[in-house]
């Protein structure tokens, strides 16, 4: 993974119990878990470990919302045969998970850049981080592709402006561009002073990775996530 | 009453058993080889290879069976991963984690020897109280070589590492307390010393400025060496090259006690390999480093730490690390083959590189590695190092020691006392992975 170096550590707080307080289903298997923040401190881009109190079971989840916000969210997808993840999808509010972090190195804060201009690529639950940023930063000077199979999971895509953000789709045709990520990427001719966040399975990132070095675009400018 | 402790894996686990080691001491037991004979019996565990945390079963499963005809308590702690905890908790007496350590008397005294009371305490990631664990004085299983802990804990969440599951949080040990160790042991006559943690050079970083930086405690190492006046090397492992910086490698080239020695983990020459890693560098910054070094400290000898065969790593990709060998021509590299740990995220990955390959890439480096070293031992022919003399090496009538670089030198010696003094050798004939040489001058006693 590539990190932005000039950002301090960010501290990390004690496990505390959260409770939820809302579950938004944006797909049959994918849904928005909101908590409480706590007064848990995080910076855009960091991750969370979700786990059920008194047992062993847990989960990392980037954090969906913004710095600035009251509440703590994260995207979650179902994963069938998951230990975590069914059970996260029949919570409901009221409900207590022990939040352990903030973590991670993908944090985002435009300041460090003295290139404004930002490139966001994400498949699926990747556009976490990139939600998050975009909450956090909305007059961000940004270009967001998200990549799906199904339009039905372009997730709260109107929660960014709509100019700035293109729709992949690979299993149908419901997307501004029928296809992969990556295949709307090696079209693009980005700035070489663009800075580049990849967020997703590593296949994409790794293709991705691929495109940008061969667009020019410096290895240091390409800050990379992986979703495992 | 006699114990018996077995530390498996690491430095860390190697220093946390002499703080072990302390604590039974002064509770009354006493040390025996003897397993049969102990009436307390401890592991301290390594989860980083599978085979380690199978021969934690085995023995336990052993020692279970001589309860039935002996009084017999067992613990365990270390490295531990919460499923392994959940099964230890019914198959060990005890288990308690590291931070806990000075309540392990009280613990064996409330389980009793004979009395069968499961006295269990979960893993707390945030290591709270740690410092009591650092404050116990340990017993320290060398005279002239010792290991101080200045950080317990990761926070990086390398994919193919499960410490941050079992080690919980980065945690700075106080500074005072580390340069109060290090006074003391220099004091008492002390070497060769290695500030330990998992990332030692994101030191300081979690008490968020109230807490000095690892280049500034090491500052401070090199002050309390010019002030003491007396000769010894410092080392530090591991560092992670995401936190490495300039000031560190300018800090040790200014301070004749900070040794001229870098152990910097790669884990891979490719880029791609690792993002999947997880590491939070690539290789630009790696290259940026082993710059840096060569050009502050050009007398430094660099160790590296290298997984061949992790997960999806193609032969072009391992190409780049045999190239990235070959360019930064380390003294050292711990090469491993990889393998699946459960509790790592890249458990849930295929392990799709077959053995026969796996052993192929390791030979390759190892060849790499050979190749570099032959020409850089055969250049120190006729020179003369300082040693550090560690004991008998397995050649009859011979010592062998560590130079600063922790270059492995042998000198013919028939005198036991040199052991842990230092000795400066002239280099008579080089072989690719250690030295051999001729005594030419004992330092007197300091």
């Amino acid at each position: 993974m590539y990190f932005c170096p000039l950002i301090q550590k960010t501290k990390t707080e004690k496990l505390k119990k959260h409770i939820i307080t809302g579950v938004r289903h944006l797909t049959d298997s994918t849904f928005v878990l909101q908590l409480e923040r706590n007064g848990l401190p995080f910076q855009t881009g960091q991750f969370v470990i979700l786990r059920r109190p008194g047992t062993i079971d847990q989960r990392e989840y980037t954090v969906y919302s913004g710095e600035k916000e009251n509440v703590l969210e994260v995207l979650v997808r179902e994963v069938a045969d998951g230990k975590i993840t069914p059970l996260l999808k029949k919570m409901q509010p009221g409900v207590e998970l022990e939040v352990d972090g903030p973590f991670g190195f993908f944090r985002f804060q435009p300041s460090m850049f003295t290139s404004k201009k930002f490139l966001f690529v994400a498949t699926g639950t990747g556009i976490s981080p990139f939600h998050s940023f975009v909450k956090t930063y909305p007059e961000l000077d940004y270009k967001l592709i998200h990549g799906v199979r199904f339009g039905e999971e372009a997730y709260e895509h109107s929660h960014f402006d709509k100019e700035k953000i293109t729709l992949c789709t690979s299993g149908d045709n419901t997307g501004e561009f029928n296809g992969r990520v990556t295949d709307y990427l090696a079209g693009m001719k980005p700035d070489k002073n663009t800075q580049c966040f990849l967020c997703g399975n590593s296949k994409m990132i790794h293709e991705a990775f691929d495109i940008l070095i061969s667009k020019g675009i410096p290895v240091q400018n390409i800050y990379t996530e992986v979703y495992f | 009453m006699k114990y018996h402790l077995i530390t498996l894996g690491c430095q860390m686990n190697l220093s946390d058993s002499e703080r072990v080691i302390s604590v039974l001491d002064k509770a009354g037991y006493s040390w025996t080889d003897n397993e049969e004979e102990a009436v307390l019996i401890g592991i301290l565990a390594c989860s980083v290879r599978q085979k380690a945390i199978d021969k934690v079963y085995s023995r336990i499963h052993k020692w279970n069976k001589w309860k039935n005809h002996k009084n017999l308590v067992t613990f365990i702690s270390g490295c531990i991963l919460p499923n392994d905890h959940e099964k230890f908790l019914k198959l060990f007496d005890i288990t308690f984690q590291m931070k806990d350590l000075p309540n392990l008397p009280e613990m064996i005294s409330r389980y009793g020897i004979t009395t069968p009371v499961h006295l269990k305490t979960g893993i707390d990631p945030h290591n709270e109280n740690i410092e009591e664990f650092w404050n116990v004085k340990p017993s320290y299983q060398s005279d002239f070589e010792a290991y101080i802990p200045i950080q317990n804990g990761c926070d990086k969440f390398c994919s193919f590492c499960a410490v941050p599951f079992t080690r919980g949080r980065e945690v700075s040990r106080p500074s005072k307390e580390i340069l109060a160790e290090v006074a003391l042991l220099v004091s008492q006559g002390y070497k060769s010393i290695t500030l330990l943690g998992q990332n030692v050079n994101s030191y300081g970083l979690d008490k968020e400025g109230q807490e000095i930086t690892f280049s500034e405690l090491l500052r401070e190492v090199g002050e309390l060496g010019n002030r003491m006046k007396k000769e010894f090397w410092v080392y530090f492992t591991s560092p992670h090259p995401r936190d490495m910086t300039d000031e560190v490698i300018e800090v040790i080239a200014q301070y004749p006690v900070l040794a001229k020695q870098i152990h910097l983990p790669m884990q891979s020459g490719d880029d791609k390999v690792l993002i999947r890693m997880n590491r939070k560098h690539n290789m630009e910054k790696y290259r940026q480093i082993v710059h840096s070094i060569r050009r502050i400290l050009p007398e430094a000898t660099l160790f590296t730490d290298i997984i061949v065969g992790f997960t999806g790593e193609t032969e072009s990709q391992f190409e780049n690390t045999r190239k990235a060998m070959k360019e930064f021509k380390f003294n050292m590299a711990y090469t491993a083959m990889y393998s699946p740990r459960p509790g790592a995220t890249s458990h849930r990955w295929d392990d799709d590189v077959p053995l026969e390959e796996k052993k192929h890439r390791l030979h390759e480096l190892t060849e790499e590695l050979r190749k570099h070293n032959r020409i850089f031992n055969h250049n120190l022919l006729g020179k003369t190092v300082r040693v550090l003399v560690r004991g008998e090496d397995r050649k009859e009538g011979f010592l062998s020691g560590l130079t600063e670089g922790k270059l492995i030198v042998r000198f013919p010696a028939e005198n036991e006392d040199l052991t842990g003094k230092f000795a400066n050798v002239k280099i008579t004939s080089a072989s690719d992975f250690s030295l051999e040489g001729e005594l030419v001058k004992v330092e007197a006693l300091v």
